[in-house]
């Protein structure tokens, strides 16, 4: 992607007559590899290599965005010009094309050794299992009419499936998945994540429809505060947060941020998909609502806190969260068990959804373990967690456990059909009074790999 | 459009085994909401691949020529382990009717805000409409022999509304195909029932009675099911002759869409449940390879970036022999009307059970009584399809995302919670 960025500025001059007008290009150059195992073989193998652009020109009532899959200063052009014509401003001139300049060759994606290395994990962890595994590396450039160019290159590993494992009454299959960027450590992660979903246990009873005390646990609060604060607080939309700037809505001792500047998590960035680079923008502060996550559109005075996103160069951006972090507590994990004395304790939540309008909510976990007289019993489920936003933050306990853990389960989130990746870090929460609806235990097995609006 | 260097590379590396799709396709969006609009216009080509190579399949996807020839360099590095080659279709098109370039989508935020006020008695109110119009123009070839052409267009778009009374509110949204010309008061209509029964503070009345499904919860339902048509072997609930009641027929045809699927095989109408019994299955060519048959035109891509996988391209209920709606309500004796559903349709086909979470109306003696909130029904799915007791006439398809067509159906007995 080595164009000429200030010729593609120049082009685009005609878009943004004024200064509130928001005109860029955005250019993508993506590569993946996804391979899917049975039982220790390699049954499919893919590869993917594609290049994508889009012109975009906001004015104060309309966004017009035109999209090629065409990287080149060619493409740009098109894109630029049609972009114009749509808009009825002077169009650039049609030029003949030009043949394309070779394009240099890439690193390989390193498919090979990660073949090995999760061959073995597998054959001593999981001999038994259905798996896909992707590796991706994407590139994005944005350049803006007015101002600097950027760049990021992220690469993203992501696995997800299911496998057989023991538990005390035979052996029962298991939904996995586990989204991690590129790093050096992320094999064992991935290693060790593995042996812990394999664990033996129990056989599961049912739950009854109710009420139940819970604690969050394992970093799966994540999740939870996915749906009901950063859906709630991405700027342009009404939610039961509307209105309640400043306002406490949970206990002082609780601190949430969106921080997208956290590069160990999957869904940080280096800079956001109009070239803006992030900063941690705090959702709950000691228990006030405290900001917005904004896109440039939707930014006070133009300034946007980094978190305009797209899934692709063919979207538009919209404000998307990106890592939700809870900041630690000072209760261990028996302190908190002692404090529900009787509820539920859950450790893994793999999907959710929110409706902002009713500010009602659900999120879905496999299984949980019940808590009877202060320690952990049975296992159950699996469920549903309902509510309703304001009252479910306020059935915060003070009592914020003090270890954070990665939550590396929760990988995606859709909104409006765009797919972007997300995570977060989370110490253990206990939230009272929840709504607890039961699902059919084979209907609760299914990895649900997306959480959403 | 042509990829010389990637047949060159896929005949030399797989001889007469592969296949390259490709496809250049143009579509217009539409958002609007309130004062604000958004449009997109996308011009999107994409070049897939598949092939044997050494016993093993692959497959490689770009955006141009010359990223797909990157991708299958990348994707032979692969080891893969074998599994039987299909086999290919060879049907040759003569000439290829283009696609006509679509228009973008009128915008009918405001007439459909106002439909929707009028229907909802005032308690609805639009949010946001998004419309996309497109038409795309794909190529399939093959070692084979297979070189085939197809244009196809589609019309579809997704509707938010806000319902609101007293101090609740709720969101509703509605996915809709238009095949015609765009038909808003349908749309209207169920975004209001949508967004507004949800408002009553009444929970189900019953735990137990005759269910009337609306045909977007039928088609819902149907579309949950549609992996008893396209796997190897059924479950071992599945009793082929007594699949559903008498008066359930169900087929697929996807011959007004597309002439070929996504793999080059002629689409033809397939009947899967003739009068309540299992009489056929949807075959892409790698099941078809493993059941020892042929495709029966089901190869489909959802998008160039993935492998063809069997699916269904147009399922429905036959409804020849169908009574019209108002018969059916008047039958129900005391039971309710699931009018939206208010959680995707949760079905487990290896354990026969399903789970319905729907807003509607209660009914008794034929006649609408009072809305109810939410209500679940759950059981077996073998069950629930040997207790269709009638079908009616007013099919209406929806995006699921196939097309999926369903009338207004007559459970005779469910349980509710």
């Amino acid at each position: 992607m080595d164009l000429d960025v200030s010729r593609l500025a120049n082009w685009m001059e005609s878009l943004s007559k004024g200064p509130e007008d928001l005109a860029e290009i955005f250019l993508e150059h993506r590569r993946a590899a996804t391979l899917e195992w049975r039982d220790g073989e390699v049954v499919t193998g893919r590869a993917a290599c594609e290049n994508g652009l889009s012109a975009r020109c906001r004015t104060r009532d309309a966004d017009h965005l035109v999209f090629v899959s065409d990287a080149s200063e060619a493409g740009a052009r098109e894109a630029i010009r049609s972009l114009q014509i749509r808009m009825g401003r002077p169009a650039l001139p049609r030029k003949p094309d030009r043949p394309k300049p070779q394009s240099e060759s890439e690193p390989p994606l390193d498919v090979d050794r990660w073949t090995r290395k999760l061959t073995s994990i597998f054959s001593r962890l999981a001999p038994r299992h259905r798996f896909r595994w992707t590796l991706s590396d994407v590139t994005r450039q944005v350049v803006p009419v007015r101002g600097a160019p950027s760049s990021s290159t992220r690469r993203l590993l992501s696995l997800e499936g299911t496998f057989t494992a023991a538990s005390r009454r035979g052996d029962e299959i298991r939904a996995f998945s586990f989204h991690a960027p590129g790093s050096e450590t992320t094999a064992d992660e991935l290693r060790a994540a593995l042996a812990r979903a394999g664990e033996p246990r129990e056989t599961p009873a049912s739950l009854p429809d109710g009420q139940a005390d819970v604690v969050l646990a394992g970093g799966c609060a994540a999740v939870f505060f996915h749906e009901i604060l950063s859906h709630a607080l991405e700027a342009g939309q009404e939610s039961p947060f509307s209105g309640l700037e400043q306002a406490r809505v949970a206990v002082p001792e609780l601190d949430v941020r969106d921080d997208a500047t956290r590069l160990d998590l999957f869904g940080g960035y280096e800079q956001d998909d109009e070239g803006v680079r992030p900063r941690p923008v705090k959702l709950l502060d000691a228990g006030r609502l405290a900001g917005l996550l904004t896109d440039r559109a939707h930014a006070p005075r133009g300034v946007s806190n980094g978190h305009g996103r797209r899934a692709g160069p063919s979207d538009l951006p919209m404000p998307r969260g990106s890592n939700i972090v809870v900041a630690p507590g000072h209760a261990t994990e028996d302190e908190l068990a002692r404090r529900v004395s009787s509820g539920i304790w859950i450790a893994d939540l793999d999907g959710g959804s929110v409706e902002l309008a009713s500010g009602q909510f659900r999120v879905r976990f496999p299984r949980a373990r019940r808590v009877r007289r202060g320690r952990l019993a049975d296992e159950c489920g699996p469920g549903w967690l309902a509510g309703e936003i304001l009252p479910a933050l306020k059935s915060i306990e003070a009592a914020v456990g003090r270890e954070v853990y990665s939550y590396r389960a929760l990988g995606f989130c859709a909104r409006s059909g765009q797919v972007v990746p997300v995570q977060g870090a989370a110490p253990a929460i206990l939230v009272r009074r929840l709504a607890i609806r039961s699902l059919q235990r084979s209907l609760g097995s299914v990895p649900a790999l997306e959480s959403g609006a | 459009m042509r990829a010389e260097s990637a047949l060159e590379e896929l005949s030399r590396r797989a001889p007469k085994q592969w296949e390259l799709y490709q496809k250049v396709g143009e579509s217009h969006e539409l958002i609007a909401s309130g004062g604000q609009r958004r449009s997109a216009w996308r011009r999107e080509t994409g070049q897939a691949a598949r092939w044997w190579e050494d016993g093993g399949m692959r497959f490689a996807c770009g955006s141009s020529a010359e990223d797909l020839t990157r991708a299958i360099s990348s994707a032979q590095s692969i080891r893969v382990s074998p599994s039987p080659t299909p086999q290919w279709p060879q049907s040759r098109t003569i000439g290829v009717r283009s696609a006509a370039a679509a228009d973008p989508p009128s915008d009918f935020f405001d007439e459909l805000a106002r439909q929707l006020s009028a229907e909802s008695r005032g308690e609805a109110q639009l949010a946001e409409l998004t419309l996309r119009r497109g038409s795309a123009v794909e190529r399939i070839e093959n070692g084979c022999g297979l070189a085939v052409a197809q244009a196809v267009e589609s019309f579809d778009g997704v509707a938010l509304a806000i319902g609101r009374r007293g101090s609740r509110s709720c969101e509703a949204r509605a996915v809709f195909r238009w095949e015609g010309e765009p038909d808003i008061a349908a749309v209207a209509r169920r975004l209001a029932d949508r967004a507004v029964l949800p408002l009553s503070e009444r929970s189900t009345p019953l735990a137990r009675g005759e269910c009337l499904l609306d045909p977007s919860v039928a088609a819902a339902l149907l579309a949950a099911i549609a992996p008893l048509f396209t796997a190897d072997r059924g479950p071992r609930w599945l009793s082929r002759p007594h699949f559903g009641s008498e008066r359930v027929t169900i087929a697929d045809d996807a011959g007004a869409d597309a002439p070929f699927d996504g793999e080059g095989t002629p689409t033809r109408r397939v009947i899967l449940v003739q009068s309540g019994e299992a009489v056929s299955s949807l075959r892409d060519l790698s099941s078809a390879v493993r059941s020892r048959d042929r495709s029966t035109g089901h190869g489909v891509r959802p998008s160039y970036r993935l492998p063809p996988r069997v699916s269904p391209r147009r399922l429905f209920f036959e409804t020849t022999e169908g009574a019209p709606p108002r018969d059916l309500l008047a039958s129900v004796r005391r039971g309710l009307f699931a009018s939206a559903l208010t959680a995707p349709a949760r079905v487990d086909i290896e354990q026969d059970h399903f789970e319905l979470e729907f807003t509607g109306i209660a009914i008794v003696a034929g006649r609408a009584q009072s809305p109810v909130s939410g209500a679940r029904a759950r059981g077996r799915l073998s069950q629930l399809l040997r207790r269709i007791g009638a079908v009616a006439t007013d099919r209406q398809f929806f995006p699921m995302p196939y097309p999926t067509g369903a009338p207004t159906l007559l459970i005779e007995r469910a349980d509710f919670d």
